[in-house]
């Protein structure tokens, strides 16, 4: 199976990012329009074990977003050289100058060694990053810790684990994110609605219904669930390629 | 400048923002007419009132006496309870209705009908005249009136003010420190025994506050409580071991009651089971022929509520009963049936209740036009009485149906009695929910009033199109304000608002996050993050709302570390009194000068500092634990009022000086910064008027204010910025829409009389201290020249080391931008000769207040409709109204006075600062 990211490129030189490709692949193309509402159902399974334990429920429930995730990037995104690809200026700029080799075929060794890398930046990077913003958004630092904790992890592992597996360590990329300056695609899109869901999934939680779903961290874990697949099908289908207007 | 159409429109919505909350809030809050006068007895087929068991009354309250604190096994009431167990004491909860704060209370108890919402704001107001009971019928003065009546009264003096020329003996004490838990208390035991000596008086009022400060201060449980219930056991004990001794008071009733409870944390102000269920003991040797023994310590029914539950306006008739006068004229309280067996005659208690129905029927009349009431044979369909009227109307038609049955003849009692009872209490209940008396089409045209206002605002708008651009910043002020609009809808995001403020201000931070990243060079947005660190610490700071009152907060930890907290507090007046030297002495140049302007800032400073310190050792000793004991006996000598005039005094000649060197120095070309200087004095006053464990804040507010200061954005969005911040810096003070959080330990500093304007101004400072404080940073951050200097000096730089990229195309376009809307902005630019260099963008102060007008009525205008859709509501007298007297805050206030008045104010001297700039 060999893909085709590297043959239709604009022939003026580019300043812009450009949205992110799948995986030309016959099984890539159904994947990714399944692997979210997987990923949604695996969670609609598993609600009412969270609300009942969240603690114990949400690791479990961890395994399962991460092997899913896992195939997600394997099978329907190009890993981290080819996105790079397309902005050598900004390589240039902050010399970190690659070395490049043509990559026509790739082989799953090239894919598993950087999702195998990607997984341990996430949760080396990823997690305590999503911990302290998530901290510096309302949640509690003195308690629940491990609720908080958890928490962080879905979110970084919906959010930032696709984008570290395409960006890698290329910190032009992410800098493009942080002003977001780079066009919406699958990766981006997704990684957006799930931090955008998280912030609106605290909505409930003043309500005096006293329901047990309104506890730490349910409705903020359920929000980024549903603003992943939002996202997804916004950043990846209806509004693919543009940039969102600051 | 001409005014032109758009402006004229911004200022029409401006006029009729107050216009809108005024005439709401004369339909929401009706003042309800009372009748005038005094009662008299008419005449019944009974003949004369049956005599009273009883010739004077002992009246003692013991502020936020719970029910509880009297009845519990944890009670320190020993003696009381041992009253209650022989049977000379006849004890209830006596329901308290919300609000549940003192003067309310007062006037049901005395007045025996149901205060209005408006005596809230009368509570804070409280030398007005409209509020004072002077000419309304109440047992005092009907007591009064009798032969020989003369009142005593000792302890809290609201009862001074509400009953003025009244008493032929006072002695008030006022609550200024709510730390004080003895000396307001000895202030009225002191006068117990002479009293009970003298024989002149037919009414002796006791109002103790030491217990409720006891509350406010460390809650139910603190270990001052049961001490102090049991000092106030042994007063009751000496009442009433005079009254069985002393020959001139046996026929004394004594009543111990509270005027309302407390919750958990130690307020009161709502509707909580505790806040509503104060005590209500009657006591007297002559008791011990009808009370039943009871139980005591006993346990409660459901929570709070002791044996018998009565409604706290009972008691006036209850004692026009047992002292034998009329029942005040707008009482709608019922004679306490416990007390019937007090008169042997089943037709003296007729006569009894009788008197009591007809005088509420007169009440009754005045609302409902039913003919029912005065024509016995009028028709009436009781089948299923539709409305509260016909069916007060039946139930009175009962009872003259009973006497027509009679044919002249008297009923037997125990047919008539339960007749006038189930009148009188259904009379009670309905007239005492005000929902009838909602005048819907005043508040139809406040609400008319405001869209009006939402409307011109946005006029204006349409009109000057640069108000308000279709931008992400635009969506998220409309969605702010819509947002905002539908949550007034929910009881609990009332309740709970401060996290809708937390949460958007985190969002806009974020958003202010994504902006700087495009304008930084590594693409971090350093300043942004940092907003969002401390506005994480900000909020955490008070725990506000109602769901978690009480959970830990920075506050209440930095309370138990007095030294750490006092070196944070130190530390922010010494910064602010550095920017204050700074101003001072940037502005002069001689030694001598110099010297004085240093000498005085010092001074200043410290008079600001020690007046904490003096504060604090009278408010709250705990926190100056560390401090030598000497040391806090010499703060105490110090005069509070004279320091507080102090630092106003110095804020105000420091402005004055100011202005007069700015007039004389205009051309010099000095760089001004006139509105930065008077915002640092500002600050000091600010700082006054703020809780010492609450200062530390406005170090990090000046943090704040310049990083936004030092960002790149437009004027629209300091503007979103500066709405955000008002409001989450209101609740960060721990403010929040509840009643209870009106912080008035402030409101006294410097006055030493009563001045309701003074005291009016210095509450709305201490409460609205960190809007005030944003609102007069706006203009300081919105002064873009340290903004775009980073720019352009960042530009520069990448233009000499790279070549140009699309950052910097970015950059700069977002900079000439700015530079554009500058141009717009600064009046004479067409004659600049340097235009696109060195003009800092003005801001432009019209664009400002449209863009809060807009809010404002927007916010005003959901709050109302809300108000008026949810009048039935069960929590309209908890959540809504509250909200109402807040909004109304917030629009008369803080609106038009701070954003447009103190606003305006200094934007004009920052457009001298501007040109002062230029010139230079």
């Amino acid at each position: 199976m060999s893909s085709t990211t590297t043959v239709t490129r604009p022939t003026e030189p580019s300043t812009i990012a450009l949205p992110i490709e799948p995986l030309a692949t016959d099984f890539a193309k159904i994947y990714i329009h399944i692997h979210p509402f997987l990923l949604l159902s695996l969670y609609i399974y598993r609600f009412d074990a969270i609300v009942g334990d969240p603690v114990s429920t949400l690791p479990t429930l961890l395994v399962g977003s991460v092997g899913l995730q896992l195939v997600y990037i394997l099978t329907c995104l190009p890993p981290t050289t080819a996105g790079t690809k397309s902005n050598p200026p900004m390589l240039a700029k902050i010399g970190l100058k690659k070395k490049r080799t043509k990559q026509n075929e790739q082989g799953y060794g090239d894919k598993v060694i950087p999702a195998v890398l990607s997984l341990i930046l996430t949760a080396l990077l990823g997690v305590p990053l999503i911990y302290i913003f998530v901290v510096l958004f309302g949640g509690p630092l003195t308690t629940h810790f491990l609720h908080t904790f958890f928490c962080a992890a879905h979110i970084a592992f919906l959010a930032v684990l696709p984008l570290v597996y395409v960006f890698g360590v290329d910190s032009g990329r992410w800098r493009e994110l942080a002003g977001l300056l780079i066009p919406l695609d699958d990766v981006v899109g997704g990684a957006l609605g799930t931090v955008f869901g998280a912030w609106v999934g605290a909505v409930p939680i003043p309500l005096d219904w006293d329901r047990e779903w309104q506890k730490w961290p349910v409705t903020i874990v359920t929000g980024a669930y549903g603003g992943y697949v939002m996202g997804k099908l916004l950043g990846g289908q209806i509004l693919k390629g543009k940039v969102i207007e600051i | 400048m001409l005014p032109n159409s758009s402006s004229i429109s911004l200022l029409i919505s401006n006029i009729l923002i107050p216009i809108a909350v005024l005439v709401f809030a004369t339909g929401f809050f009706p003042y309800k007419p009372f009748i005038p006068g005094l009662a008299t007895y008419q005449s019944l087929e009974y003949g004369d009132p049956p005599e009273a068991p009883f010739d004077k009354v002992i009246f003692m309250v013991v502020d936020a006496l719970r029910s509880d604190f009297v009845y519990s096994v944890n009670s320190g009431f020993s003696f009381t309870q041992s009253l209650i167990r022989s049977g000379v004491a006849l004890p209830f909860t006596a329901h308290a209705s919300s609000p549940t704060i003192t003067m309310p209370r007062v006037k049901a108890m005395t007045t025996g009908s149901v205060p209005s919402f408006l005596d809230v704001i009368l509570n804070f107001a409280e030398s007005d005249t409209t509020s004072t009971l002077a000419h309304q019928d109440t047992w005092l003065a009907q007591l009064k009136a009798k032969r020989g009546g003369r009142l005593v009264m000792y302890g809290d003096d609201t009862w001074l003010k509400l009953f003025p020329e009244t008493f032929t003996r006072a002695d008030g004490t006022s609550s200024f420190f709510v730390s004080d838990f003895t000396e307001v208390d000895n202030n009225v035991t002191r006068h117990v025994p002479e009293e009970l000596n003298a024989s002149d008086w037919n009414a002796m009022i006791m109002h103790y506050l030491g217990l409720d400060h006891i509350g406010h201060k460390a809650g139910p449980l603190s270990p001052n409580m049961i001490p102090k219930q049991v000092e106030m056991d042994r007063i009751v004990e000496q009442i009433y071991h005079a009254i069985e001794t002393k020959s001139h008071l046996k026929s004394t009733i004594f009543i111990l009651c509270g005027d309302h409870g407390m919750n958990d944390g130690g307020n009161h102000g709502g509707s909580g089971a505790g806040e509503t269920s104060p005590a209500l003991v009657f006591m007297s040797p002559k008791l011990k022929s009808i009370a039943k023994k009871k139980q005591s310590p006993t346990v409660p029914l459901s929570a709070f509520h002791y044996y018998t539950l009565v409604e706290q306006s009972d008691i006036a008739p209850t004692l026009a009963g047992l002292l034998g006068f009329p029942i005040p004229l707008n009482n709608l309280g019922v004679f306490i049936p416990d007390f019937l067996p007090l008169w042997n005659n089943g037709n003296d208690r007729v006569q009894l209740l009788l008197r009591n129905a007809l005088q509420i029927l007169n009440i009754v009349k005045m609302t409902f036009s039913q003919q029912a009431f005065d024509n016995p044979f009028a028709k009436l369909d009781c089948s299923d009485p539709t409305s509260s009227g016909t069916e007060l109307a039946c139930k009175w038609r009962r009872v003259t149906d009973i006497y027509r049955g009679m044919e002249g003849f008297k009923p037997k009692p125990e047919s008539i009695l339960p007749a006038l009872t189930a009148f009188c209490k259904s009379a009670q209940s309905i007239m005492s929910s005000t929902a009838s008396n909602y005048d819907v089409s005043r508040l139809l045209l406040g609400i008319g009033l405001a869209g009006a206002s939402a409307a011109f605002a946005l006029i204006h708008m349409l009109l000057d199109p640069k108000t308000i651009t279709i931008s992400a910043t635009g969506t998220q002020y409309s969605l702010v304000i819509a947002l905002y609009g539908i949550m007034m809808f929910a009881s609990s995001y009332v309740e709970e608002e401060q996290h809708f403020w937390y949460w958007t201000t985190s969002f806009w931070f974020m958003y202010l996050g994504i902006v700087e990243s495009r304008h930084s060079q590594t693409g971090l947005p350093k300043k942004s993050l940092g907003l969002l660190l401390f506005h994480r610490i900000v909020v955490r700071w008070n725990q506000t709302g109602q769901k978690h009152a009480g959970a830990p907060d920075i506050a209440h930890f930095l309370l138990s570390y007095p030294v750490l907290i006092w070196t944070l507090v130190i530390s922010t007046y010494l910064t602010l009194s550095y920017f204050v030297y700074r101003d001072y002495v940037r502005r002069l140049t001689g030694d001598f000068e110099r010297a004085m302007a240093r000498l005085s800032v010092a001074w200043l400073s410290l008079v600001a500092i020690f007046f904490k310190f003096a504060f604090v050792a009278r408010d709250a000793p705990e926190l100056l634990g560390w401090f030598p004991e000497s040391g806090v006996e010499w703060l105490l000598l110090l005069p509070l009022v004279k320091l507080a005039r102090g630092i106003f005094a110095g804020c105000f000649f420091g402005v004055l000086w100011l202005g007069y060197w700015e007039g004389m120095h205009i051309r010099t070309g000095q760089p001004a910064a006139l509105a930065q200087s008077l915002h640092n004095l500002l600050s000091l006053i600010i700082l006054t008027q703020t809780r010492t464990q609450n200062i530390p804040l406005f170090f990090i507010f000046t943090v704040m204010a310049n990083l936004i200061a030092r960002l790149p954005l437009i004027s629209f969005q300091r503007t979103l910025s500066i709405i955000l911040l008002t409001h989450t810096s209101f609740f960060s003070l721990g403010n929040s829409n509840a009643i209870s959080s009106i912080d008035l330990s402030n409101a006294y500093n410097g006055v030493s009389g009563y001045n309701v304007i003074a005291v009016g101004i210095l509450v709305f400072i201490s409460n609205w201290a960190g809007p005030i404080w944003w609102t007069t940073t706006s203009n300081l951050i919105s002064n873009q020249s340290l903004a775009l200097d980073d720019v352009r000096r960042k530009t520069k730089e990448n233009d000499r080391r790279n070549g140009k990229n699309w950052i910097l195309r970015e950059r700069e376009h977002l900079a000439s931008l700015a530079e554009r809307a500058s141009d717009e902005n600064v009046s004479p630019s067409p004659q600049e000769p340097n235009k696109t260099i060195s003009t800092p963008q003005q801001f432009l102060f019209i664009h400002h207040v449209a863009l809060l007008t807009f809010f404002t009525s927007v916010s005003l205008l959901a709050i109302m409709i809300a108000c008026t859709a949810l009048r039935t509501h069960l929590f309209i007298w908890t959540v809504f109204s509250p909200k109402y007297l807040y909004a109304m805050a917030w629009c008369m206030g803080h609106h038009i006075f701070i954003n447009i008045g103190l606003g305006g104010l200094m934007w004009w001297v920052g457009k001298m600062d501007i040109k002062t700039k230029k010139r230079a």
